[in-house]
């Protein structure tokens, strides 16, 4: 959780000095949810992310550096700075990433229905934001993966805004959990601030995906602490609202559960911290060395032959 | 020359897709309708039968669905042919097609590949407004995807060889018209070996040779082409006819050959005209500065294909309007 943060913190000392030019989106407040899926998949396991993808890509063991060049505009980048932030690539791990919302959950359900035709135990994992679950491809890649039982876990990151709408203004269910049924699925909402509830909700999903029982939906309630892109002036959310919900602070929580049950000591916990906080400047320093792509490259890949 | 086989168009295509499921493991067909009843035109006939309900997956009306699952079985090493019933249909899932598929090996650095065919129907057969268009502009305009539109059963055969073999994306739009045709009754193009041969993507076909004005088209209007210019022969007029065969990539080499010969260039589009296909073909010639004395586009005039035949045959390109369109660029109007 503490790379996760330190790593969208370092993306942050981009925007005022333009080293990224375009729009960037992250996940202050919600790395929970994909501390929680780490260590339930291997590298045959898809994970399918958003354009706030980059937790979701620590999670699956994408390499931070390459990634971390790729938001930088580099040439060192993952995808050699052709991407950008939203589009982050790593077939080695089978993850890709899209900046439209709700795309990503059909080609989750392609990875799921590879799995079956190749009869091993893999599973598709479609990341998501509570915007996307009233997308048609949301409901038709549910339909389908319920339809053939496929091994799909749709985690919802629900931080309650799709930009400056409201879930509640939204959606005709209470809750998204509670649509599972309806794609016979699996559906539950856990707590996306506690690390635990969420890695036991996707530790059953995942065994239930690769044991042939199918799809199923993991809605976690979070807070998304900065706007929906960096420059976002955010004023659909109350100051009140904003302050009230950034004090749960989903890191302070691991750590007062870490020291309460004598797992680390403060001290342990402070030196883990400055070492994170090291590793990520050295890394940030590094790539801001790294050469931009060349101008000329700009008409290479668009066809492979 | 042998004697044609007692084929349709849509048998060739299937032909050819059982041809490549026997090569290449990873050849998968994905649509509405491809298993069980083997394609609303039968151009996927007998590949479940053969190759099994996994690897010929019938879906349900999800195009949306069909299309991203296209996305993820490429990224997992597959090469799905996914059957979008008719063009038409690619408004309810185009997002997938030009934002993923096309996109995702530029966006990638070049990392990941998306071998998928896009396998749909096209082109007028008297079903109005959102079942009678080509849409192949649309596509062209689109970067990152091949577009290819067979005019003959010999080319359909091997063109859908090439588009499964092919490491880039392919809308591969046959033509309505042309699909339960017997090859047999082509003029051209219907001499289908039963074997397995490829036609390249990016080669256009002269199919008629010509010294007056060089006539540019694909898909259902060749043949109407090819007998416009016998009628225009009679009267005196040479027309060469190009099959263009595919527009991305367009063989503007072959184009431009025959204009340095003719000096005439008529193109003829069963496209919407605007920003499409004739333009395109034309500014080519201009920027590579040969020089043209005569100049016009028949394609459809901006406007929405129409319901009653006496309004779409004033629309959508024929034999006559062909005609027509040839004495008016050789000034015999």
């Amino acid at each position: 959780m503490l790379w996760m943060r330190q790593f969208e913190l370092a993306c942050l000392e981009g925007v005022p000095t333009r080293e990224i030019h375009g729009e960037l989106h992250t996940g202050v407040g919600q790395e929970a949810i994909s501390a929680g899926m780490v260590g339930f998949l291997s590298k045959d396991d898809a994970m399918c992310s958003t354009h706030r993808n980059h937790m979701h890509a620590i999670a699956k063991g994408v390499d931070l550096r390459a990634m971390l060049a790729e938001i930088f505009e580099k040439s060192t980048g993952i995808c050699g700075g052709f991407g950008g932030h939203m589009h982050i690539f790593d077939p080695s791990l089978k993850f890709s990433a899209t900046g439209i919302v709700g795309a990503g959950v059909p080609v989750a359900l392609g990875h799921a229905y590879a799995a079956r035709l190749k009869g091993n135990q893999a599973v598709a994992v479609a990341v998501v934001g509570d915007g996307a679950v009233n997308t048609g491809a949301f409901h038709e890649a549910m339909n389908m993966a319920g339809a053939l039982s496929l091994p799909l876990v749709v985690v919802v990151e629900n931080n309650e805004w799709a930009i400056s709408v409201p879930f509640s203004a939204s959606s005709a269910t209470e809750t998204i959990a509670e649509r599972a049924p309806s794609w016979k699925a699996h559906g539950i909402r856990v707590n996306g601030l506690d690390v635990e509830e969420v890695a036991n909700a996707f530790e059953a999903a995942v065994i239930r995906a690769r044991s042939g029982a199918g799809p199923s939906i993991i809605e976690a309630m979070c807070y998304r602490f900065r706007g929906h892109f960096e420059g976002d002036a955010d004023m659909y959310r109350s100051k009140e609202e904003k302050e009230r919900r950034r004090a749960e602070d989903p890191l302070e929580r691991t750590k007062e559960i870490l020291l309460g049950r004598g797992l680390a000591t403060n001290d342990e916990l402070n030196e883990i911290e400055r070492s994170v906080v090291a590793s990520i400047s050295e890394m940030l320093a590094s790539v801001r060395k790294d050469p931009s792509p060349a101008g000329k490259d700009a008409t290479r890949y668009v066809f492979a032959e | 020359m042998t004697v044609a086989r007692n084929l349709n168009l849509s048998q060739c295509i299937s032909e050819a897709l059982h041809l490549e499921m026997e090569r290449d493991p990873q050849v998968l067909v994905v649509g509405e309708d491809v298993g069980g009843q083997g394609g609303v035109f039968g151009a996927t006939r007998g590949l479940q039968k053969k190759f099994g309900s996994g690897r010929v997956l019938d879906t349900p009306i999800s195009e949306s669905a069909i299309t991203g699952m296209g996305v993820g079985l490429a990224l997992e090493g597959y090469r799905p042919v996914l059957e979008i019933m008719f063009v038409d249909f690619i408004g309810v899932c185009l997002d997938q097609v030009y934002n993923a598929i096309a996109k995702n090996h530029y966006m990638s650095g070049g990392k990941v590949r998306m071998p998928i065919v896009i396998k749909t129907a096209g082109g007028c057969i008297g079903s109005g407004a959102q079942h009678s268009q080509c849409l192949w502009g649309l596509f062209a305009h689109l970067p990152g995807l091949k577009v290819v539109a067979p005019s003959n059963p010999y080319d359909a055969k091997g063109l859908m060889a090439s588009a499964v073999e092919s490491n880039d994306p392919v809308v591969f739009i046959e033509h309505k018209g042309l699909l339960l045709k017997r090859a047999e009754d082509f003029t051209f193009g219907a001499d289908v070996p039963a074997e397995r041969y490829t036609v390249p993507i990016g080669k256009a076909n002269v199919v008629r040779e010509g010294t007056d004005i060089t006539l540019v088209t694909l898909s259902g209007t060749v043949a109407p082409s090819v007998l416009a210019a016998e009628e225009a022969m009679r009267k005196g007029i040479s027309v060469e006819v190009i099959d263009l065969r595919s527009i991305v990539p367009l063989d503007i080499d072959t184009v431009a050959t025959s204009v340095k010969k003719t000096g005439k260039i008529l193109v003829v589009d069963e496209d919407y005209l605007s920003f499409g296909l004739s333009a395109e073909v034309v500014t080519r010639l201009l920027e590579r500065k040969i020089s043209i004395t005569s100049v016009k586009r028949l394609a459809v005039p901006d406007v929405p294909i129409p319901g009653a035949l006496s309004l779409e045959q004033e629309v959508v390109p024929n034999e006559r309007s062909i005609s027509a369109a040839i004495a008016e660029t050789v000034g015999k109007a």
